[in-house]
């Protein structure tokens, strides 16, 4: 059973630095809030009060973090009515944040090539991730991102050359390709350069290239939409490689109190309902999706 | 620590301040302190989960959902049964910090029993009947919609402890004031009022219930004026046995609270309002404080029923 994440919460009214605005309702908005700054992992989340008009806080995965700088930036979308707040934000105004919250992502040891695949908003803790990767020089992640809407950033031809992958699918993320980190990006709405499918295809066509030897050393780390983390644990399961999935369900308190963002945990053949806020968000597929892994022992 | 003003007794028990953190919304009273700034310290008493004779999973999501001015929620008791809450829970908490009152809930009045029986061989300091649940033996009616029923069950657990006992009122009933007669002469110790009012929201394009268990209960400032009516109610019944309220459903701020102390509530419940802003307790603190100095209250209890109602 996971152990709940013990650290401390910071309460901290955030100011809004910037709000950038791109197609399929997609917004950026960086805050400022040094304390939450510091403390933030991937994987972990705010807790934001949107709006006077509501009073329940949001919870929303943070992209990224600058310790030094204290701001923290969020990717999100407008899907109901407190995103919709969120994103008539402007510079200048304050928002209680309650953060960072969660379980982080955590490498396993034996891992040198993560594997990061985010779809949709759960693009930003995976951009978060590979930028903590990038500290570590013994390993040599690749970032697949896939969206049905516009890509939230401006899409440049990769200089990474990676095995496997179908003539032309050569569009990367900016900001990894400038962190030196190789990444790909899959739609079906035709966007050039972009493989036309899913995530996991490109998944599927860079472990075929790689030798037995090469693929103990992958580990998956994914967050999306449900059904690419179901399509997700399935590649975990069919190549037999450990694979961590962060989740998310609606939210009142955040901190473990009210127990009413729980998912269904199975460990050691229990299955339980275990909080996403304070025992994940962070879950091994495995136990997320026990049916697909039953048929072979997975290592975690 | 709290102002000396708020110290105020309920039940027997001695409470620093007169809020009391609502059972559901705090965990087993730990959750809650990895919030920096939050203090157990700032509130007279926590209410633990509801809990049961045995492990219950809860329900399935969604069990939560923000509606206008509160929110729905379905947990289903979540929670690791009282052997489990007793023995591991109970020994991590910190008894100096505030009271820590144990919340029962059964689906038969034998397992109420149990449950009760069990807390009072433990160091909780009182316990809180929750009758809204379920009677699986009688057609899944919530006992605490019925008066009989609801007696029969504070009754059967008076017989098993002698610690403070707290009956939690339903509002979903016809006449509370006469449920909380046949609680009082059935032998509870005091009264929580109200629990949530039960609700539904509706998802127009899946067409189907948001909450997974299809209906919830209904918390937040939309239930207070229910809760303020529920609790001066209660009151009339109340006050002739010197029995106290912790008056509790959408209360948010140190107006609200008073609110409820002038209805005939001896002590207030926050619950919903932590969700919002966890640091919330002690600026109700500083509210009534203030309050009390500016029309010269000189104690809590002076405050309760203290409403005067128009002619």
């Amino acid at each position: 059973m996971h152990k709940s994440y013990r650290e401390p919460i910071k309460l901290e009214q955030a100011s809004v630095i910037s709000q950038h605005h791109f197609d399929g309702e997609q917004h950026i908005l960086r805050l400022h809030s040094p304390r939450c700054a510091q403390a933030a992992k991937a994987g972990q989340f705010v807790h934001l009060t949107v709006g006077p008009e509501l009073a329940l806080r949001r919870p929303i995965s943070i992209m990224l973090a600058d310790a030094r700088q204290g701001y923290i930036d969020l990717l999100y979308k407008v899907v109901g009515s407190g995103t919709r707040i969120l994103s008539q934000r402007r510079p200048g105004d304050s928002i209680s944040l309650l953060g960072p919250v969660g379980k982080p992502f955590s490498v396993s040891q034996g891992t040198r090539l993560p594997l990061l695949i985010g779809g949709g908003v759960g693009m930003p803790p995976m951009i978060f991730l590979a930028h903590e990767l990038r500290q570590h020089k013994q390993l040599q992640p690749f970032v697949i991102l896939g969206s049905e809407v516009a890509f939230p950033f401006d899409l440049e031809p990769s200089q990474h050359l990676v095995d496997g992958l179908p003539d032309g699918v050569i569009a990367c993320m900016p900001l990894l390709q400038q962190w030196g980190i190789p990444s790909r990006l899959a739609s079906r709405q035709g966007f050039a350069g972009c493989h036309d499918g899913f995530v996991t295809d490109l998944a599927r066509n860079w472990l075929d290239t790689l030798t037995a030897d090469s693929l103990k050393q992958v580990e998956l780390f994914s967050c999306g939409p449900e059904p690419m983390l179901q399509a997700v644990a399935q590649l975990a399961a069919d190549y037999d490689l450990p694979c961590q999935l962060s989740l998310e369900e609606y939210m009142a308190c955040a901190v473990g109190g009210c127990a009413g963002c729980t998912v269904a945990v199975t460990s050691q053949q229990q299955t339980r309902m275990q909080r996403v806020c304070v025992d994940g968000p962070v879950f091994a597929a495995r136990q997320i999706y026990p049916d697909l892994f039953t048929t072979r022992q997975v290592n975690q | 620590m709290t102002e000396p003003l708020l110290k105020t007794e309920l039940c027997g028990l001695h409470m620093d301040s007169l809020i009391v953190l609502l059972s559901g919304c705090v965990g087993f009273g730990e959750e809650y302190t990895r919030v920096e700034g939050f203090s157990n310290r700032d509130v007279g008493a926590i209410c633990l989960k509801g809990t049961t004779g045995s492990l219950r999973p809860g329900n399935a999501p969604h069990r939560i959902y923000e509606t206008p001015a509160g929110m729905l929620n379905a947990i289903g008791l979540q929670n690791p049964g009282v052997d489990a809450v007793v023995d591991n829970i109970l020994p991590t908490l910190d008894f100096s910090e505030t009271r820590f009152i144990a919340n029962v809930s059964g689906s038969t009045l034998e397992e109420y029993i149990e449950v009760t029986r069990r807390f009072d061989d433990s160091p909780i300091d009182a316990i809180e009947i929750n009758i809204s649940c379920p009677n699986v033996k009688e057609g899944g009616v919530a006992f605490g919609n019925d008066p009989a029923m609801s007696a029969r069950v504070v009754e059967a657990c008076r017989g098993v402890t002698d610690k403070p006992l707290i009956t939690k009122l339903s509002p979903n009933q016809t006449d509370i004031a006469a449920n909380a007669k046949g609680c009082i002469e059935a032998g509870t110790d005091g009264f929580s009022v109200i629990n949530t009012l039960m609700g539904m929201a509706i998802d127009i394009e899946s067409r189907k219930p948001v909450i997974g268990n299809n209906q919830g209960g209904l918390s937040g400032p939309a239930i207070k004026p229910v809760a303020l009516l529920k609790v001066h109610q209660v009151y009339q019944v109340c006050r002739e046995h010197n029995i106290p309220i912790i008056g509790q459903g959408g209360i948010n701020s140190a107006r609200d609270a008073i609110e409820f102390l002038l209805a005939g509530a001896s002590a207030v419940g926050v619950g919903t309002a932590l969700f919002y802003d966890p640091l919330i307790c002690p600026k109700i603190n500083a509210g009534i404080a203030n309050y009390m100095r500016q029309h010269g209250f000189a104690s809590v209890s002076d405050m309760t029923g203290c409403l005067q109602l128009n002619g």
